[in-house]
């Protein structure tokens, strides 16, 4: 009897975010007959790309107990290379190759940093967050915000052009790269290790996992993610932006933690964590269709966070219990 | 033999603290010899009183951080305060059309208490969710830190408040000793005094340490890790909510988008100065030395005429390297 209404509250819970995207949904679509058009949904899908690479990516560095701070910065800099690169005239495929190597070799430095220096990764990221920001901001020519002159016309194809069923390529590369993070995270041994080392550091060492290798691999593949992301903000937006990856990593942090991942690690799931970021970018989206100011965004976005919070609490204790 | 070595050797918390002097000390005689403009006196007492606000706020961070506790909401409650005592403060019927010119046209002092038993209220939001509900400071002073930033947004419909305010509300920002010696240092001088007497002197502070160093023994010896948490908390909202209302007063207006990233900025100064972000390792001292030591390179870079975005990029790298250098000494020591 107590057996089965454990598993029950357990099922709840992992069913909560779920709930909740679907709860968010009614409510729009309740409030405003627009939200569910096709252009709406169709707008939502092409701005949810950039958001989905980076917190599904970051969601396993978390299940493995660390955290990057720096995605918004890769993000920037990378949709700043990209742009200055084209701007150069070199083609897409380099483009793209030297982008993305770039942003390898950033999850280098910053693992490098955590697992060889040891320095705490809040802080070595934050400080790579700014080295990356600004070296994303040196990019762009003096008394200019944008890198914008110069740039190839169908630079917008990736991220707003229509590729199939009215929605880009980038969202479907997005559900690619989903699909690829899950079946890491569940089906292989850096999943498994990244779990070990964020239930206990100490004894998944002791136990023979290499730690200081996966938790660079980690590092790199958020990078990898975040550069991917950059790609697609500088597509979306046809120009390199230094801006374009300011708060990411709060977004981030949110979609992963509103998805159940625990801050101190051990658990997580990719696949909540995309979930819990369409949360998110429905509610921007929806609080828009429903006309409300923009000013208003911060105050429901850390509502919903706490909210989130007060419930998660709640069904933990039951599971406990 | 053992104790000989106890006694020459100073504690490593003070040892770093004479290595971060040293490199202090060693900045500014390099700002004095690449611009030396960095000691007239204007200039001189200009670092001082630009780092006091974030020394203020630290105070209460590097207590948290002792303890093993974050607190990042104190920008969003910064900005808080600054709407809310504009607000309060603004004249009832200013007679101006605009939705923003009118307030409750409160007595300025009354408008001050009321700000900040606000703040307290977020401090105290803070204290429950990770004393009773055993959340992970991290992420619920993430949320209060969109709430509070989120009310000041909302209060000033994204933008500030500054019509119909009455003449005393500029004051506070205004009081000035010598030259830019102003009210702010005053307070950083007295509230440092007083963070360094109950960190060094009293049990409340030896209560701290030991909460970060080991928070099971902490329980086990009978602390009340729960009332020094809240107690922490509280403290730490005070002062970002003190600081708000001292910024608006300096601006005259209460602005929603003030003191974005002043909770990163206030943890990137207490690491540079040697506090442990892992808890039980720390000292206000740290804090200081810290703000001051980017304090003095922000301002060399500037007398440089140097562009704030290299101004970013040196000060990423000045951060890996003093705590990668931080981590080399003590390792040596201890070898």
């Amino acid at each position: 009897m107590k057996l089965k209404s454990l598993s029950w509250n357990k099922i709840i819970k992992d069913l909560f975010i779920f709930a909740v995207l679907i709860l968010i949904i009614l409510i729009f679509t309740l409030l405003s007959a627009k939200f569910l058009r096709v252009q709406n949904i169709t707008n939502l899908l092409r701005n949810s790309a950039p958001i989905i690479f980076v917190s599904s990516s970051l969601t396993l560095l978390m299940i493995s107990g660390h955290v990057d701070l720096s995605v918004g910065g890769i993000l920037s800099l990378s949709a700043c290379t990209y742009a200055v690169l084209l701007q150069r005239g070199v083609p897409y495929l380099w483009a793209i190759l030297a982008v993305l190597a770039m942003g390898c070799l950033m999850g280098l430095i910053n693992g490098f940093l955590v697992v060889k220096l040891k320095i705490v990764p809040v802080i070595s990221t934050l400080a790579t967050m700014n080295f990356f920001w600004g070296l994303a901001r040196l990019m762009v020519p003096a008394k200019k915000d944008l890198i914008k002159e110069g740039l190839p016309k169908d630079i917008d194809n990736f991220a707003r052009q229509d590729f199939l069923f009215g929605i880009p390529l980038s969202f479907y590369v997005a559900i690619i790269g989903v699909i690829i993070l899950v079946i890491l995270q569940r089906k292989t041994i850096l999943g498994k290790y990244a779990a070990a080392i964020g239930g206990n550091s100490t004894s998944a060492s002791l136990s023979g996992i290499n730690v200081a290798l996966t938790v660079q691999s980690l590092y790199v593949i958020v990078a990898f993610f975040s550069a991917v992301a950059g790609l697609t903000r500088a597509s979306y937006m046809k120009a390199g932006d230094p801006k374009a990856g300011i708060g990411m990593e709060l977004d981030a942090i949110v979609a992963v933690l509103l998805g159940g991942t625990s801050f101190f690690g051990g658990s997580g799931s990719v696949l909540k964590t995309v979930v819990a970021a369409f949360v998110l970018i429905c509610l921007t989206v929806g609080m828009s269709v429903i006309g409300t100011e923009p000013y208003w965004q911060t105050l429901i976005k850390g509502i919903v966070l706490i909210v989130a919070l007060i419930i998660n609490h709640q069904l933990t204790e039951k599971v406990k219990d | 033999m053992n104790k000989v070595t106890v006694k020459t050797k100073v504690s490593n918390s003070t040892f770093i603290n004479i290595s971060m002097l040293g490199v202090l000390l060693l900045f500014m005689i390099v700002a004095a010899l690449i611009a030396p403009r960095f000691f007239d006196i204007t200039n001189f007492a200009n670092v001082i009183s630009q780092q006091a606000n974030l020394i203020v706020v630290g105070i209460g961070i590097t207590f948290l951080l002792i303890t093993g506790n974050f607190d990042l909401s104190v920008g969003g409650v910064i900005a808080f305060a600054g709407v809310l005592i504009a607000y309060f403060s603004q004249s009832a019927d200013s007679g101006s059309d605009i939705v923003l010119g009118n307030g409750l046209g409160m007595n300025y002092g009354l408008a001050i208490v009321l700000t900040l038993v606000a703040c307290l209220l977020i401090g105290a939001i803070n204290a429950f969710f990770i004393v009773k509900m055993k959340v992970a400071s991290v992420i619920i002073t993430l949320g209060t830190m969109a709430v509070s930033r989120g009310i000041a947004m909302v209060a000033a419909k994204g933008a500030l408040r500054n019509v119909g305010l009455p003449d005393v509300f500029k004051e506070l920002g205004r009081i000035s000793i010598v030259g830019p010696i102003n009210l702010p240092v005053i307070i950083m001088v007295v509230l440092v005094a007083l963070a360094l007497v109950i960190e060094k002197k009293t049990l409340f502070g030896k209560r701290m340490y030991l909460i970060g160093a080991n928070k099971e023994a902490a329980l086990l010896s009978g602390i009340d890790v729960g009332r020094q948490l809240t107690v922490l908390y509280l403290l730490s909202s005070l002062f970002a909510g003190i600081t708000g209302i001292i910024m608006a007063s300096k601006f005259n207006a209460g602005i929603a988008a003030t003191a974005q990233g002043t909770e990163f900025e206030v943890l990137v100064v207490t690491v540079l100065g040697g506090t442990s972000i892992s808890g039980g390792f720390g000292s206000v001292i740290s804090l200081v030395l810290g703000a001051y030591i980017l304090g003095v390179l922000s301002n060399t870079l500037n007398l440089m005429g140097l562009p704030p975005d290299i101004q970013t990029v040196v000060k990423g790298i000045v951060i890996i390297v003093a705590v990668i250098l931080q981590r080399l000494a003590l390792s040596r020591r201890e070898n």
